[in-house]
């Protein structure tokens, strides 16, 4: 039965999908067209693989394998994961270009360099 | 050159390590003695880092203990699940009873000390602890572990003694003036 009440929930469920559209196609060209997302292992008390470089806007995920609780921490404090339980895992988007060392903070021999550059036009 | 900490460490290790060579002679340990002996090596360590956490005078030291106790707290957890899987119960042994003496004794020793004697003392035992655990790993536990999955445990948390032990000689160093504040 097409009441007036239907007809104006598909109005509304047209403007929201235009909506959603609209947002998507935003995000899309806020974002590079291809970020890729990067794992490091935390296994053995080491990050490896040691130095990563990634480019600008891709996702790096830390996945702790070892027993004990670790951290991944910028030395220049530009980004903290705070705890990461054994079996857990930590996820960063990289935003600005730079050389990013790292540590964890439970154990001040383990330390890693971020790199992040800046996209390449395609 | 400065030999001074050396002796010192000698001592240390002396002190500490019998406990792990209680069986010395004796068969190897079974799982169910092995699994005792891991708990207890974890928990007398938890205990002396709680400790410090308390009594300990550098923040340093502070945050070193603090990192013994969640490293061996996570340590034993693991340890916990795995014999609960494996439906193993640890069995009470003369390592394991040496072991809980010589951590009772070396808890005795830092609760009538404080200050910077009490952090000396406290990494000092430290190092030579992880030393000894790390001995008795390599020439005992690992080789003697009947079961896969506990030989792969104790595998597997060996780099944390590694980064334990090299932690505690930093801040050896650094208490007796050599290292970098």
């Amino acid at each position: 039965m097409d009441t007036a009440r239907n007809r104006g929930g598909r109005r509304f469920r047209a403007v929201a999908v235009a909506l959603c559209a609209a947002g998507a196609s935003a995000l899309a060209f806020a974002l590079p067209a291809s970020a890729k997302t990067w794992t490091i292992a935390i296994a053995d008390m080491r990050f490896q693989p040691a130095s990563v470089t990634v480019a600008r806007g891709d996702t790096i995920v830390w996945v702790n394998h070892d027993l004990v609780p670790h951290t991944v921490t910028s030395e220049a404090s530009r980004f903290d994961s705070h705890t990461i339980a054994p079996g857990g895992n930590w996820r960063y988007r990289a935003t600005a270009p730079g050389r990013y060392p790292y540590a964890c903070t439970f154990h001040p021999a383990m330390h890693a360099t971020l790199i992040v550059k800046e996209k390449e036009k395609q | 050159m400065n030999l001074k900490p050396i002796p010192k460490l000698l001592l240390a290790v002396a002190l500490a390590a019998p406990a792990f060579y209680a069986q010395a002679g004796a068969d190897a340990p079974t799982d169910a003695q092995i699994a005792a002996i891991v708990v207890t090596a974890n928990q007398v360590d938890i205990d002396a880092g709680k400790l410090a956490q308390q009594k300990g005078s550098s923040s340093d030291v502070k945050a070193f203990a603090q990192t013994m106790v969640r490293d061996h707290t996570g340590v034993n957890q693991a340890a916990a699940d795995l014999v609960h899987k494996l439906n193993v119960t640890p069995e009470p042994n003369a390592t394991s009873a040496s072991l809980k003496q010589g951590g009772d004794e070396n808890l005795a020793k830092l609760r009538a000390l404080s200050g910077k004697a009490f952090d000396k003392a406290y990494v000092d035992h430290e190092v030579a602890y992880h030393q000894a655990v790390l001995d008795a790993m390599d020439k005992t536990l690992i080789p003697d572990a009947k079961n896969a999955e506990l030989k792969a445990l104790l595998v597997k948390v060996r780099p944390a003694f590694v980064a334990h032990l090299s932690h505690a000689k930093a801040l050896d160093e650094q208490l007796d003036g050599h290292g970098q504040e």
